[in-house]
């Protein structure tokens, strides 16, 4: 991944690296960068800022939990012992 | 069979059949977080719990495949994306790859515009129907990523091995996913980002 550099608009680096930073696959070495951005520039924190409570938002809102019916179906669904 | 002596052949069958019974147990345990992800990578619940109790049906069967010590989550979750795929999905075109105007500060940019500041009210901009409605937008190839690592907890890497795809695919798919997701939340939100 392209690192922040001379020439490279710092917030459209930062915009790039916004994925794989909130899901803690950037290496140390863009971590850094990262972060060394985000506490300068309140453009990009604020947007970080919203894509992890829109993730958590989400990730909620998108649980729906089984029925103890299919708990029991699939209890059904095993070897009997002999 | 033949160099087995007679009292060793019951012992045998003994551990297996301990075996069998920790192995459908530990996946038994999984079963919620195993629904939670299918419930999202199919549009209906009936498709989920069908989805569901064929995944289990098909691990109960080849439980000796499991290698012990390795990740039950991820193997349970390969047979369960397997089926999905195989129920009809390989029928669909690949969705097209054209670029997308949309960039990641998209969403916070329109509710922004809207004159909000949006990263201190998500709640209160988006509705549970929202998100549930926006993510089935989300043409399959990209959600069965988004799901896998925003609501199964993935890794890239684990991701990857469960729909037997490139770790570099797992990563375009993500970011695109994730794009055209908020691409819909902003049309339910904003209105028409036509």
């Amino acid at each position: 991944m392209m690192a922040f550099g001379p020439g490279v608009d710092p917030c459209e680096e930062c915009e790039k690296l916004l994925q794989p930073f909130l899901d803690r696959e950037l290496n140390e070495a863009e971590r850094v960068e990262a972060q060394r951005h985000l506490d300068d520039c309140s453009y990009c924190a604020k947007r970080y800022r919203f894509e992890v409570e829109l993730r958590r938002f989400v990730r909620q809102a998108a649980v729906e939990e089984m029925t103890p019916q299919l708990k029991e179906k699939l209890s059904a669904l095993r070897t009997p012992l002999l | 069979m033949g160099e087995t002596t007679p009292e060793a052949e019951p012992r045998k069958l003994a551990e297996e059949a301990r075996d069998r019974v920790r192995f459908e147990e530990e996946a038994l345990d999984l079963a919620d977080q195993v629904y939670r992800v299918a419930r999202r990578l199919v549009s209906s619940r009936e498709e989920a719990e069908d989805l569901v109790q064929e995944a289990y049906a098909r691990a109960f069967r080849s439980w000796q495949s499991f290698q012990p010590g390795t990740n039950l989550r991820a193997w349970l979750f390969r047979i369960l994306t397997n089926l999905n795929i195989d129920r009809g999905r390989r029928l669909q075109r690949a969705p097209d790859m054209q670029p997308l105007e949309e960039g990641d500060y998209f969403l916070y940019n329109k509710l922004e515009e809207a004159g909000d500041t949006p990263e201190e009210r998500v709640d209160e901009r988006l509705s549970q129907d929202d998100a549930v409605g926006a993510l089935a937008a989300v043409p399959h190839d990209f959600r069965d990523v988004i799901v896998l690592v925003d609501i199964g907890d993935f890794s890239y890497a684990d991701a990857a091995q469960i729909l037997d795809i490139p770790i570099g695919t797992v990563m375009s798919r993500l970011h695109r996913g994730r794009r055209i997701l908020k691409r819909e939340l902003a049309d339910r939100t904003v209105g028409s980002t036509a």
